[in-house]
């Protein structure tokens, strides 16, 4: 509780926040993951093998790289919920190209960073310019595109992809996953640029107070269509990945992506309300996240608990990390 | 701008449409509009039997999205609707399993139980200070949990009189509709004309102030999303009704189908403005547009970006200069 | 006595923010509470209200001896405070927020709007307000919904009002109403405390004065026994020669900087054109609503501009924005610091580099080092009380946020820099500093430009003035014409006849 400022409401004596909220907040989420691989490795030895550590990193590498996007969304101010039918809708053009030939992978990845230009400039437009809430936005064109998708697929299932396609969704290079090495890579990219760069700081600015942020001269609708782009085009890149690794897209291609993403990066410390977290944090929570999974499934429970857990492990990792941040009160 | 005289005498009906604010004209303008299309894309269209028709499907949505008003005026959002319409879905037909004794305690504690979990949903967001977005999500991710682990596959069943529910009609009007339209009244009388129910809008419009005015807001909240669940309990009976049997997966897509009537209606999700007048106009307008699409023979594939469509235009139009829908 | 607070100590983590201090005020009296930012009126006040539970002392509400265990109970007894972030809700009407949480209910325990509204007519027509029940608190202007929040405290039989810096956000027009309702109050046995920084209206209003320093009680004197440099000598614990640096001479002013004519703004500002110059303080003066700010936000860039045309530096700007102002070396200090100003979210050194970002580190990169720095001078040269460049700002007392934003502009401006009611909510030491730097800026040969709604604050900082009366500029003084006479009447010229009677 900090001392009272002349002028301004006194804030409610009763709601403090948790009294080791700032040790938690820092090394909890870490630490949480550090017991939980403890205690699951104890449980089953099988946990700290390089292959289920790697499938695990494997399988979680496609949603992680769509949580480097939603991370610079969320940092604004908003939320993507159309990240889900971007990776499907990516994933479709990938097989719809009906090619096996290698040297299509530039152009399917091409249409594919194209989709994600388009879909993330027209969420950025309804946001910034026409002051949608960026909820409706994305709501509006995860509808939209989900349609569109359907029509042309008819709901039938795609397989037809480049043989790259397998090596880089599900394959290995020295052992570790290609698609994690992609994740690594971007995440220090994005993790680097959004830390020291001033069109980082810029990003945290305008996700901070964006009245302000205009008034200190900052082109603060192209930030924001800015973040809502890179997003899009992180998603469609996730989908290729995504792709990759089922083998195949179907009705079921993405799905939860979009809550999941938001989830993980919240866990990690990213504030829903903006201006607040970093990239590294998101990650750490999709970790945390896909090593519940696993450990689920190691210690052979059933998969509704894996639910369960999910849903217990996000309103409490939420809780600790971000203890006080909802200032409702 | 700041002094103006005491108004002249009006009459009642004068004042109440002249308060009535814009985006619900906008919403009546629109669904005039679908009727009008309507009934030049196919003559069936205009015949009382369909509108019976949608009369008595709206209801299902039209409860679950009178719960998710309620806790959108207080500035949440309830993702969980989905996931507990699923879970009492289950409950219910597993419960009854054919047995009429079971009938009406089963329906009750199956509601009961959606105002529990609710209740929890609007402590934990409050107490733990998590933002109800990221609580709702993960209650939906728990009763989806648990529904399974109740079981995979739709099971037991309900008996043959419950269909009454979804099918029986009164003067031609089905009884879900009819109750659902009884009861967005009574929730709207208790918005309006009860503290309690106010004070729904007080803490939806500045949460800070209302808790140094003594509203608590505690249980505002807790209630709020007591509400949602109950109305979520509610869609689950109804669906019940009208399909038979329950289903572990019933409420899927429910979430966000909630919502849209919810926006549409003009109810901002900021919270402290709009009502279930308008979300009841959403949902009508809702139902009607499917049921035209039917009628056009649109395949379900453009239905989605129609919806997408709607939901942009609608919200473009409430939204004022340099506001948030 | 109504309330008597006796020996109140209470420390935060770090602060001791009151210790042992004394404090009483009796029905129909207007005690006024003085001091600095940080001396504990603040939580004085939260005390008395039930907001904060002392950690030593006794608390006496008429007659007894009483222990607040929520702001609401000390409502319920009849204490009331009204703070200058009022607490209205913008969509209901405003006798939906005087009722809002006792809304009265007919038999059948369901709100009774009739009587809601009568009783809400009754009460602002107790107070002399003017205003439409049904109108939405959104639609009020910032001076009526203070009408209302007072009509809200005296429905519930309020004993004891808390006014705390009621007329930051008032023109003085509307502080003489307000002025009025509080001299109706007294007469009604009701005791008033009243904070604020303006020292001329503490004179006027105020019976008995308490001058806090430091968390520790000074001294609590009549009105009558202190006279303006006593009350600050006691508020600073030093003489104050002088507050007001000496303005400009000939010959220190140069050419135009900005250059504004006939500038149009929807129904705020109906053509007004002005110009400020190198080296002096120009002050824009009027009544709150006459436009000022609107002219600044339209002169900067920020709100868009229906007509007219805007030179700086010589230059013709098109299509005014702000970071074409910045990029011309203009900067401007607005009035909202929290809405507009700060990033709470981030800390210290952030805030102070916001505008000149490029300029920290040669490439893409931010120079976290160089950025440190220049936060480190900023907190040395206007000694801003926080731990370091990495405090948060949200922490920081108000007169310390102040500062922080003008350390931001200061950096950033080469040309020009309006500030918008600069030492609002600031304490008198604080302000001295800060119309030091300003006249510094002028001196190093920026054109300043003052929007102050505080007519001592005008007449002794500025070399010249404009004055704006409801979107129109009535009229320009410069030198010895400015006086605060002149100002006002300027500033009320041609305004309708309810406030012909009130000249000053």
């Amino acid at each position: 509780m900090s001392e009272p400022v002349s002028g301004e409401l006194p804030t409610d004596r009763a709601a403090s926040s948790f009294p080791t909220g700032q040790l938690l907040s820092k090394y909890g989420l870490l630490g949480f993951l550090v017991a939980n691989a403890l205690v699951v490795s104890v449980l089953s030895p099988a946990f700290l093998k390089p292959e289920n550590i790697a499938n695990v990193l494997t399988q979680a590498a496609p949603l992680g790289i769509v949580v480097l996007g939603q991370t610079f969304v969320l940092l604004v101010g908003g939320v993507d919920l159309s990240v889900a039918s971007v990776m499907a809708t990516s994933a479709v053009i990938a097989t719809g190209f009906a090619a096996t030939d290698n040297r299509m992978v530039p152009v399917i990845f091409a249409a594919a960073i194209g989709l994600g230009l388009v879909v993330g400039l027209v969420n950025g437009f309804l946001v910034a310019k026409r002051n949608v809430s960026p909820f409706l936005a994305t709501l509006a064109t995860t509808i939209v595109l989900q349609g569109l998708r359907f029509l042309y697929t008819q709901g039938s299932t795609g397989s037809t992809l480049p043989s790259a396609f397998a090596l880089m969704g599900a394959g290995r290079f020295i052992g570790v996953p290609v698609n994690l090495i992609a994740l690594v890579v971007l995440a220090a990219i994005f993790g680097f640029v959004l830390l020291v760069s001033k069109y980082g700081r810029k990003i945290y600015l305008v996700g901070n107070n964006v009245r302000g942020a205009i008034l200190v001269g900052l082109p603060t609708d192209r930030i924001i269509i800015g973040c809502y782009a890179l997003c899009s085009v992180i998603a469609a890149i996730a989908g290729l990945f995504l792709v990759g690794y089922v083998g195949q897209v179907d009705q079921w291609t993405g799905k939860g992506y979009e809550l999941d993403s938001i989830v993980a990066a919240v866990m990690g410390g990213v504030a829903i309300t903006g201006g607040r977290g970093n990239v590294f944090g998101a990650l750490l929570g999709v970790v945390v996240l896909v090593v519940m999974f696993n450990a689920v499934i190691l210690l052979g429970l059933p998969v509704q608990v894996q639910l369960i857990l999910k849903g217990v492990i996000v309103i409490a990792a939420s809780a600790f990390y971000l203890s006080g941040s909802w200032e409702r009160t | 701008m700041s002094a103006v005289t005491s108004d002249p005498p009006r009459t009642a009906a004068r004042q109440a449409i002249r308060q009535m604010p814009v985006s619900l004209l906008v919403v009546l303008g629109l669904i005039v509009l679908l009727l009008a299309i309507g009934v030049i894309a196919s003559p069936r269209f205009a015949s009382l039997n369909n509108f019976r028709n949608i009369f008595q499907q709206s209801a299902a949505l039209g409860f679950v999205s009178l719960g998710q008003t309620i806790v959108v005026l207080t500035g949440g959002i309830d993702l969980s609707v989905g996931a507990m319409i699923s879970l009492t879905s289950n409950f219910t037909s597993g419960w009854i399993d054919g047995d009429p004794n079971m009938v009406v305690p089963v329906v009750v504690g199956v509601i009961a139980l959606g105002a529990a979990i609710g209740c929890v949903n609007g402590a934990l967001s409050h107490y733990l200070r998590v933002h109800p977005l990221i609580v709702t999500l993960g209650m939906a991710a728990i009763l989806q949990g648990c529904t399974l682990l109740y079981s995979l596959a739709p099971v037991g069943k309900v008996t043959d009189d419950f269909e009454a529910f979804a099918y029986g009609r009164i003067f031609g009007l089905s009884y879900g509709g009819l109750a659902m339209l009884a009861l967005f009244a009574l929730v709207g009388v208790f918005l309006h004309r009860t503290r309690t129910g106010n004070a729904i809008y007080v803490v939806g419009g500045d949460a800070r102030g209302a808790r140094l005015l003594g509203i608590s807001v505690a249980w505002t909240m807790m209630l709020a999303y007591a509400m949602s669940g109950a109305c979520a309990a509610l869609t689950a009976v109804y669906l019940v009704s009208r399909m038979g049997s329950g289903d572990p997966w019933r409420g899927d897509g429910f979430d966000l189908a909630s919502i849209t009537p919810v926006v549409v209606g003009g109810t901002a999700l900021s919270g402290g403005r709009g009502g279930p007048l308008g979300t009841l106009l959403g949902v009508y307008l809702i139902s009607l547009l499917n049921n035209i699409l039917n009628f056009m023979d649109v395949s379900t594939f453009y239905q989605w970006i129609v919806q997408g469509l709607i939901i942009i235009t609608a919200v473009a139009i409430h939204v004022e200069k340099g506001r948030r829908a | 006595m109504i309330v008597e607070a006796k020996a109140i100590s209470k420390s935060f983590p770090g602060v001791r923010s009151l210790d042992r201090v004394d404090f009483s005020v009796s029905a129909g009296e207007v005690r006024a509470l003085v001091g600095e930012n940080g001396a504990g009126k603040s939580t004085l006040i939260k005390i008395i209200s039930g907001a904060y539970v002392p950690d030593e002392g006794e608390l006496h509400f008429d007659g007894g001896n009483v222990k607040w265990s929520s702001p609401h109970e000390a409502q319920a007894a009849g204490i009331h405070v009204i703070y200058q972030e009022l607490v209205l809700f913008p969509e209901m009407t405003v006798a939906q927020n005087i009722f809002v949480n006792r809304q009265p209910r007919n038999s059948l325990r369901m709100i009774d709007y009739r009587a809601m509204k009568t009783r809400a007519k009754a009460l602002l027509g107790d107070l002399g307000a003017l205003i439409d029940v049904n109108e939405k608190i959104k639609r009020l202007s910032v001076a009526n919904r203070q009408m209302v929040e007072i009509a809200r405290a005296l429905d519930s039989d309020a004993k004891l009002i808390v006014f705390d810096e009621p007329t930051a956000v008032l023109g003085g027009h509307e502080v003489e109403l307000l002025f009025a309702i509080i001299r109706g109050l007294k007469q009604r046995g009701v005791a008033i405390v009243f904070i604020s920084h303006r020292l001329d209206e503490i004179f006027e209003i105020a019976d008995s004065a308490t001058v806090l320093k430091d968390g520790k009680l000074v001294g609590s004197v009549p009105i009558a026994a202190v006279d303006r440099n006593k009350l600050v000598a006691m508020m600073i614990g030093r003489n104050l020669a002088d507050i007001y640096p000496p303005k400009a001479q000939e010959g220190e002013v140069g050419e135009v900087v900005v250059d504004a004519k006939d500038i149009v703004v929807g129904a705020r500002v109906k053509g007004v054109s002005f110009e400020a110059r190198k080296g002096e303080v120009l002050g824009v003066a009027g009544m709150v609503g006459a436009g000022r700010t609107e002219l600044a936000h339209a002169v900067f860039g920020s709100l868009p501009l229906d007509c007219g045309s805007i030179r700086l530096v010589g230059q013709a700007v098109p299509k005014p924005s702000p970071t074409r102002s910045i990029a011309a070396g203009l900067g401007f200090l607005t009035e909202d610091r929290k809405g507009e100003g700060l990033f709470m979210l981030l800390d210290l050194a952030a805030n102070v580099t916001a505008p000149v970002l490029e300029t920290v580190g040669e490439s893409i990169w931010l120079d976290r080092g160089a950025e440190k720095d220049i936060a480190q001078k900023q907190i040395r040269d206007y000694a801003i009380a926080a731990t370091g460049p990495q405090a948060s700002v949200a922490n920081l007392s108000g007169g310390n946020q102040q500062k922080v934003l003008l350390g931001r502009w200061v950096i950033s401006s080469r040309t020009a820099l309006i500030l918008d009611e600069p030492t609002r909510g600031v304490d008198v030491g604080a302000k001295v500093e800060i119309y030091r730097i300003i006249r510094q800026l002028a001196r190093r040969g920026l054109a300043i430009i003052v929007i102050s709604s505080e007519l001592p604050e005008i007449v002794g900082l500025c070399d010249r003035v404009v004055v704006l009366c409801e979107g129109r500029k009535t009229g320009e003084l410069a030198g010895q014409e400015v006086t605060e006479n002149a100002v006002l009447q300027l500033a009320v010229a041609g305004r309708d006849a309810m406030s012909a009677g009130r000249s000053a």
